[in-house]
């Protein structure tokens, strides 16, 4: 079995070089299947995964095929789930892809920079809803609210719009950004109390509809504040956003050897600012899931009446909850609307909600590792594979009518894939550790 | 001194008076139960002294403060521990997570300190983490700990759910029905571990309790409650004398009163 893998991951590499094709990508997503669910010895499959993840790298350069990306994704799961494999290895093999894999890979095809973008904020996103929905059990369907605000609290002051409602000289210089992305933790954290205040004394069902309601007032409030005084310049939405000088950037990568053209410097520079961002929302989320708070919000999830015989009081905690996940998704806005220059009401609604509720729970609800992989998933299903699919569907299958375009039925994927997974796999892709013990003593 | 004063509580449900005129008093140390016949309103009257219901009537003095109509959160804070007639366990979390979350009002960590896991939440983590440990080894629960409170054997669990309320270091410790469905072996035990934290740990426990032979023995004082109004007061023998307590639980012939 480990020779077969073994051979299987160098046959792998070596059409990564000779022929890096789709073909290709799906012989190596297999010998990475092999490398991960058949019985190896650990070292082999450390080395195995080491193998994979230079093969995967070469094939992404070559090739900039988005099938590569999945394979990285696949070996970061390997890394943070599988058994007795050193810590060290798991580190080291991690920063690799992403500092080192994914750039050059977005160096071949910059649409690559653009997923891992899409992919950390809403990972970043994610973590900060699993706050509200895994921890503290608080079923909020106006999520994208939170995004809203923070996207426009930049944006307003990043762009010439706040100079049609204020004296002064907009739009911000760039710089500002990330000063907006502390403004944006304070403006958001405050809307998760405007909302929570009612929303909270509520549960469950009525939770999900009033937090449903609310998250769709912001939406409608952005959409109409264009008069009488113009604040938000309505569907129109805004632009350009401001985005901050990245001078220093390019000559620390220069310094570095590596050479950045127009399109890529950005694209660069917002995919490393979104991997620190992660970075830091993992910290907090791991930080506050082994304090008081965290123990709190999980005992109020457990038992309301329990929780609070412990001197818990219910409002505030629940408050703090959605006022964190509130904060996260705020300053991922920001960096959204700097990233693309553009942020209009569209980007807000229902379904980006429970895009990143389906996220959550896709990949276990409670679950840190959990979150991202939902995260990495569902945007990769969303921007790539359907789009890819329906691609091949209308030139390969011209006779298959427009109207059942894979790209349309986005909704309907999404509702299987929860479905399926309520039935299958109802604690998720990486459960949290609780409920993993919990299931492994059922079973 | 009087660590619980009850004067002319009621509390109705619609056209149900559970709780009827209620007044008593529990001295510090004492052992105070409240007995009688299902649907008398025992529990009903818990949850009027911690906050879960506002009685509609009367008031409810914890030493000497009025906490009539607070919330169980306050109730908590000022040191009013309770367990539940029906094992409330954070069921998903371990046993030592359920007492961490016992002591979280002993726990001051901001949240900006917790946020970023500054030494002040650090130490204040570690202590708790001591505390909780040490508490686990007094109740005898420690090589449990990292298990999860809803694989835990029934005994056992009824044990978690009192070290969870000792987590809070109650001044007043209200068991609601401890020794249900437990055989008279585990009884015993209990007896002994309500008599050990008594003493050891400087508590007045109040007690529902249906199982006759536990409460004679070990109550300082016994109330009765029927229909929601209390029909007698007294030390265990005056108690289990008292014809009006005899029909309550037997009915009229029993008591030897006229048809």
């Amino acid at each position: 079995m480990s020779l077969l893998s073994l051979a299987l991951s160098l046959v792998f590499l070596l059409l990564s070089f000779l022929a890096p094709n789709t073909l290709t990508a799906f012989l190596g997503l297999g010998a990475l299947g092999v490398a991960a669910f058949a019985r190896l010895e650990p070292r082999v499959r450390t080395l195995n995964l080491a193998l994979l993840t230079l093969a995967f790298t070469l094939f992404l350069r070559s090739s900039g095929n988005t099938l590569g990306l999945i394979g990285l994704v696949g070996i970061l799961v390997a890394l943070t789930t599988l058994p007795r494999i050193p810590r060290g290895i798991r580190v080291a093999l991690g920063l690799a892809i992403l500092l080192l894999s994914v750039p050059i890979a977005g160096f071949a095809n910059t649409f690559i920079f653009e997923l891992g973008i899409q992919i950390g904020i809403f990972a970043a996103m994610s973590l900060g809803l699993n706050v509200v929905v895994g921890m503290a059990g608080l079923l909020d369907l106006g999520y994208a609210a939170f995004f809203a605000v923070g996207a426009y609290t930049w944006a307003i002051f990043g762009s010439p719009q706040a100079g049609k409602f204020l004296q002064g000289n907009f739009p911000l210089p760039g710089e500002y950004m990330y000063l907006f992305m502390l403004i944006a933790v304070v403006t958001t954290a405050i809307t998760g109390l405007l909302i929570g205040l009612p929303a909270l004394r509520l549960r469950g069902d009525y939770l999900a509809i009033v937090t449903l309601g609310l998250g769709e007032v912001v939406r409608i409030l952005a959409n109409n504040l264009d008069h009488p005084i113009n604040i938000t310049n309505g569907p129109q939405g805004i632009t350009p956003v401001g985005r901050p000088p990245i001078d220093w950037f390019r000559s620390l990568m220069g310094a570095l050897g590596v050479r950045l053209d127009e399109t890529t410097d950005y694209q660069l520079f917002f995919y490393l600012l979104v991997l620190v961002m992660i970075g830091l929302v993992v910290l907090a989320n791991v930080n506050l899931a082994n304090s008081r708070f965290g123990r709190a919000w999980v005992a109020i999830r457990e038992d309301e009446i329990a929780a609070q015989a412990m001197g818990i009081p219910l409002l505030p905690t629940k408050l703090i909850a959605f006022m964190t996940g509130a904060a996260f998704s705020g300053v991922m806005g920001v960096i959204y609307g700097a990233q693309r220059t553009f942020v209009s009401p569209e980007s807000f609604t229902l379904l980006a909600s429970i895009t990143i509720l389906a996220m959550v729970i896709l990949g276990g609800m409670g679950s840190i590792p959990g979150a991202i992989l939902g995260a990495a998933a569902l945007t990769i299903l969303n921007l790539d594979i359907l789009k890819t699919f329906s691609e091949f569907v209308r030139t390969s299958l011209p006779w298959i009518p427009s109207q059942v375009d894979p790209a349309k039925y986005e909704r309907l994927v999404f509702g299987l894939i929860l479905i399926l997974m309520m039935i299958y796999r109802p604690q998720g892709l990486i459960p949290e550790a609780r409920h993993r013990a919990e299931l492994e003593e059922e079973a | 001194m009087k660590v619980l004063e009850v004067q002319g509580v009621t509390k109705r449900f619609g056209g149900l008076v559970a709780v009827n005129q209620v007044s008593l008093e529990v001295n510090e140390g004492e052992i105070f139960s409240v007995i009688g016949p299902n649907g008398a309103g025992k529990t009903t009257f818990f949850n009027l002294l911690t906050g879960i219901y506002t009685p509609d009537e009367g008031r409810i003095l914890f030493l000497g403060q009025d906490i009539t109509g607070s919330t169980p959160d306050k109730a908590a804070k000022l040191g009013i521990g309770r367990t539940f007639q029906n094992i409330r366990l954070f069921g998903a979390m371990t046993v030592l997570e359920n007492i961490l979350v016992g002591r979280h009002i002993h726990t001051r960590v901001p949240y900006l300190h917790a946020l970023l896991r500054t030494p002040l939440a650090r130490k204040e983590e570690r202590k708790a983490l001591e505390e909780a440990l040490s508490l686990l080894e007094y109740v005898g629960l420690l090589h449990r700990k990292d298990e999860l409170a809803r694989n835990l054997p029934y005994g056992e669990q009824r044990k978690l759910e009192i070290a969870r309320a000792l987590a809070l270091k109650p001044k007043l410790l209200l068991l609601d029905e401890p020794a249900a469905g437990m055989n008279p072996k585990e009884t015993e035990a209990l007896q002994e571990f309500i008599l050990k934290i008594r003493s050891e740990r400087g508590l007045t426990i109040l007690l529902i309790e249906h199982d006759m032979r536990l409460v004679m023995r070990i109550s300082d004082r016994i109330a009765v409650l029927d229909y929601g109004s209390k029909i007698a007061e007294g030390k265990p023998e005056e108690v289990r004398k008292n014809p009006r307590v005899i029909e309550a639980y037997l009915g009229r012939g029993a008591a030897g009163g006229a048809a």
